[in-house]
């Protein structure tokens, strides 16, 4: 960790400057990310985009009040003025006993781990380099068969280095350095009715050298789009329901997010006071694992600076752990886990989805939700889905302008199966998921 | 992924607010249609014409058709109350500059925070690298644009109004929702405020400025009955100063916030399947957001890509739908007083007579069509391109009454409230979901509903749009649309109206 870096210079000098002017602890956090990206369409460059941002964040902690600041105007008189006026408008706050920094303990114990989260080989990925990866995705797109229906092919590719610097009145210092490249590639294609349906393939992965090749992601999404053709809408009924595992996250993240304290303690949560209880069917059986090599979601230490670790969310259906921070942790006499979600660890299942659907033989296969939302508080759902009809155990005629409904507590119980294939490019790698008896909504 | 979407009240924590940066010093308010150099607020910044003229001659030396330069400042407030005390705040202070140029239909863009001629140079140059012929000139003089619209005024701006004033309206608001019901168990309140300055100068020696303020009341609560919980609330936003809230605004907070939380005990899912959806006046106008709105952004149209690419001129509902996309409501959350290209923003109307007439443009796209720009160009921010976005949406009045459109329907729902949707403009499937409303059953409102998704196809619905009736209302709520990565504020009305057949996501056989 470089540490005479400018940006953590100036999370520390905020601080300084903070007590200076009368906060009596003080968090700050700095970053620095360089983004550049291309985006290609139909034959030629769309757009070509690059910036290094940076910006500074402040929490303020003031007599027993609190604040959380942020600037993008760096210059020393104005970071000056602005942390005044800050202070000045907290004191004007009501005091909250349960607001102060993590005690340091928290933050003892960081595994001494290299993650590998920023690919040494950052700097060699070039503007020309770039190019011909967006380049090729559109080739590849538009070599499937089929392709003459293709009506238009948009991809892009873009890498990221960002470095975020973080610093506390109470001892804490930590920096992250993390790369990230992408790729994706978007296809729309002519339904002989006039539709034109449309969909997409993407990957992103911490070293460049992970990512798959162009031609996959590129063949992958013209087929997908090309499948959509001729979509029709479903009966109403029970069915049971696959779900594709990258369009899994979506569902298991209404499930995930009334874990976090911030709901339980302001009662919108479903899963209050369900801790040790069955959740799910034992087939649900995850952790939140921090410390994964090159995992998106990884980390030493979390926004707050306390030490990542790992811990069960989910075992055999049973819920074992809520995702505390320190200021509702205080209020709900709970000890911190962590505010926010890291990498999702699986128990997976040893069939692949193709398998998975053999076995469920009747139902649908979403490959896609379209808006709705899920009910924190009381745990209804309800989305629209889009995917495929399945008989006999294959896929069958494409599907869309749907909608499923449930509620997670009933609807979870019904987890039937999980597959064996986790998706790569996310945080919560969210394998195929198979329910039974869930309501469509269609004709 | 190139499905966009609208939220509601973009609750929660916020980034942060700002502290109280006062506007003033010198030529501090921006005079339109006053001398040239009337760049006052940025030149705190140090920005001054001659380093604008040389960062657009850095943009145009490898060639390009246009190229434009977006200064932005905005300062951001945001005060909090939960368990009785407004004990948090956040702020945040956004100062950036953004160099766009364009040749054809590409784009190359290049941001910064850092003002200083250097940093506005490698913008410049960044941006540049999409060109790639012998350079043009920088403008040598520039004008300020004709007098804008004053579509929100303020008459006193949000830097001088004292956190001693705005306290009083989040304690208040708490202590009437507790009152209001013995059921209540938690509330929220955020108060925020916004002001924004935007500074745009362009290869053709345009400039043009313009002060854009932001506010939002956005109150959640949680009751609880016989072990039951449910969760409501109710926003307001618009363009204006404190005076928005005037008391029977804050009447209306209280009382929405309370009934739409309460009724809620009382309302089951509605069945499943295909029925007659009435939708009430007001947010409503999500329906056209999603249906038809995004799919007639001009981008989408101009790359083939949109379900309503090739229906320009053709009839696509009944005679008397009129759809329109104005940005001239004053005070209204969606209105703009011009657009992030500098384009003149006005009443765009999307759907005449039941034809579709014209398409939301940006400049690349108006050239690539011919016409003129409809001020359609909108960006989130400096870090960002324009590009074809939604400002205020409605259905003008119709021909019908609402109380005839809910007695023409035997089974069917009545929808009220609504927390967001979202479409693919390619296939033309849209969704947006219901928080509340009711069951329609031989031509009553009868059982409550609540948390369904409704979806559906839009030209297919928009041709099934029957009934328009003539209580026109444009929703007063504090709506977000998110598109490509960006996320801009919008308003959206509609009348009382009919469709004769959606898919409702609801739970078993009506």
């Amino acid at each position: 960790m470089a540490q005479n870096d400018s940006m953590l210079v100036i999370a520390q000098d905020a601080i300084a400057l903070a007590r200076k002017k009368g906060a009596n602890e003080a968090a700050a956090g700095a970053y620095r990310v360089r983004n550049v990206e291309v985006q290609w369409r139909d034959g030629k460059v769309e757009k070509v985009s690059e910036a290094t941002t940076r910006g500074l964040g402040l929490e303020l902690y003031v007599e027993g009040r609190y604040s959380s600041v942020s600037t993008s105007d760096l210059r020393l008189e104005a970071v000056e003025r602005f942390l005044e006026d800050a202070v000045a408008l907290t004191r004007k706050l009501a005091a909250d006993p349960h607001r102060a920094l993590p005690d340091p303990s928290l933050y003892e114990g960081q595994a001494k781990v290299d993650l590998e989260l920023e690919d040494p080989r950052y700097g060699e990925v070039d503007a020309l380099r770039r190019r011909k990866i967006a380049e090729d995705l559109e080739a590849s797109a538009r070599s499937v068969k089929g392709a003459q229906a293709i009506l238009s092919v948009t991809t892009a590719f873009g890498d990221t280095m960002a470095e975020s610097f973080r610093a506390t009145s109470n001892g804490f210092v930590g920096a992250r350095r993390v790369t990230d490249f992408g790729m994706s590639a978007q296809v729309s294609v002519k339904d002989p009715d006039g539709r034109r349906p449309e969909d997409w393939d993407a990957a992103s992965a911490r070293h460049f050298t992970a990512l798959p090749s162009p031609e996959e992601v590129g063949r992958n999404a013209a087929a997908r789009a090309l499948s959509r053709i001729g979509s029709r809408k479903g009966e109403s009924a029970l069915f049971a329901m696959a779900v594709e595992n990258r369009s899994a996250g979506r569902l298991l993240g209404f499930l995930m997010g009334p874990l976090a304290a911030s709901a339980l303690q302001q009662k919108r949560s479903f899963l209050d006071g369900k801790l040790g209880q069955q959740i799910a069917s034992a087939k649900l059986d995850l952790a939140d694992d921090p410390l994964v090599p090159r995992g998106l979601g990884s980390r030493l230490f979390d926004s707050e600076g306390i030490a990542a670790r790992r811990f069960t969310v989910f075992e055999k259906g049973m819920l074992r752990s809520y995702y505390v921070d320190n200021y509702y942790g205080r209020k709900l006499g709970m000890r911190p886990t962590t505010r926010g979600m890291s990498n999702l660890a699986w128990k997976l299942g040893d069939k692949g989805p193709d398998a998975l659907l053999a076995d469920m033989k009747e139902g649908f296969l979403v490959t896609g939700f379209l808006g709705g939302n899920s009910n924190g508080t009381t745990g209804d759902f309800s989305l629209g889905a889009q995917g495929f009809r399945v008989r006999g155990g294959k896929v069958a005629e494409v599907i869309g302008e749907m909608n499923v409904s449930g509620n997670h507590l009933e609807l979870w119980q019904r987890l039937a199966a999980v597959g064996n294939d986790p998706y790569p490019y996310s945080a919560s790698r969210t394998p195929t998921l198979v329910f039974e008896g869930v309501q469509f909504a269609g004709m | 992924m190139s499905a966009s979407t609208l939220i509601i009240g973009a609750g929660g924590a916020g980034e942060a607010g700002a502290s109280d940066l006062v506007v003033g010093g010198a030529g501090g308010k921006p005079q339109p249609g006053g001398a040239t150099s009337s760049i006052g607020y940025f030149a705190r910044f140090g920005v001054t014409e001659a380093m604008i003229a040389e960062a657009l001659g850095a943009a145009l030396s490898r060639g390009g058709d246009y190229a434009d330069v977006f200064f932005q400042h905005r300062v951001s407030n945001d005060l909090a109350l939960e368990d009785g005390a407004v004990n948090r705040a956040f702020a945040s202070v956004e100062l950036g500059v953004g160099v766009r140029v364009v040749k054809g239909d590409q784009t190359g863009y290049g941001y910064s925070e850092d003002l200083s001629l250097a940093a506005l140079r490698t913008c410049a140059q960044t941006a540049a690298a999409i060109a790639d012929g012998p350079s043009r000139g920088a403008p040598q003089r520039f004008h300020v644009a004709a007098r804008l619209p004053q579509r929100y005024p303020l008459r006193v701006r949000w830097e001088e109004i004292r956190p001693e004033q705005k306290l009083p309206i989040l304690d208040a608001v708490n202590a009437r929702v507790f009152a209001a019901d013995p059921r209540v168990k938690k509330v929220s309140v955020h108060f925020r405020d916004e002001s924004g300055a935007v500074l745009l100068a362009d290869s053709q020696g345009r400039i043009v400025e313009d002060l854009q303020p932001m506010t939002l009341l956005y109150v959640s609560c949680l009751a609880e009955q016989n072990g039951q919980r449910e969760q409501g609330g109710y926003n307001v936003a618009g363009r204006a100063g404190f005076e928005f809230y005037a008391p029977d605004r804050v009447d209306r907070v209280v009382r929405e916030a309370v009934a739409r939380t309460t009724i809620l005990f009382e309302a089951a899912p509605p069945p499943a399947g295909e029925m007659p959806v009435v939708l009430a006046a007001g947010s409503s106008g999500i329906l056209l957001h999603e249906a038809i709105g995004h799919g007639m952004e001009a981008d989408f149209n101009r790359k083939n890509v949109s379900i309503y690419a090739d229906k320009i001129g053709k009839p696509i509902a009944r005679p008397f739908v009129n759809i329109v996309d104005d940005a001239t409501n004053e005070n209204a959350r969606g209105a703009i007083n011009v657009d992030d290209e500098g384009n003149e923003a006005g009443r765009t109307q999307l759907v005449e007579n039941g034809v579709l007439a014209t398409y939301l443009h940006d400049s690349i796209s108006a050239r690539h069509y011919g016409v003129a720009p409809t001020g359609n160009g909108r960006r989130q921010g400096y870090q960002f391109p324009p590009m074809p976005r939604m400002r205020s949406t409605y259905m003008l009045p119709g021909p019908h009454k609402k109380d005839e459109i809910i007695a023409s329907v035997k089974k069917g729902i009545y929808c009220q409230n609504f927390t967001n949707g979202q479409v693919n403009i390619g296939a033309g499937d849209f969704t947006f979901y219901v928080k509340n409303g009711y069951l329609i059953e031989d031509g009553k409102l009868t059982r409550p509903i609540k948390d369904v998704n409704i979806i559906g196809n839009g030209p297919k619905v928009l041709e099934m749009v029957d009934m328009v009736s003539d209580d026109l209302q444009i929703d007063e709520g504090g709506w977000t649309c998110g598109k490509d990565g960006q996320s801009v504020p919008v308003s959206q009305g509609l009348p009382t109206v009919r469709v004769s057949s959606m898919t409702v996501g609801g739970r078993g056989k009506g």
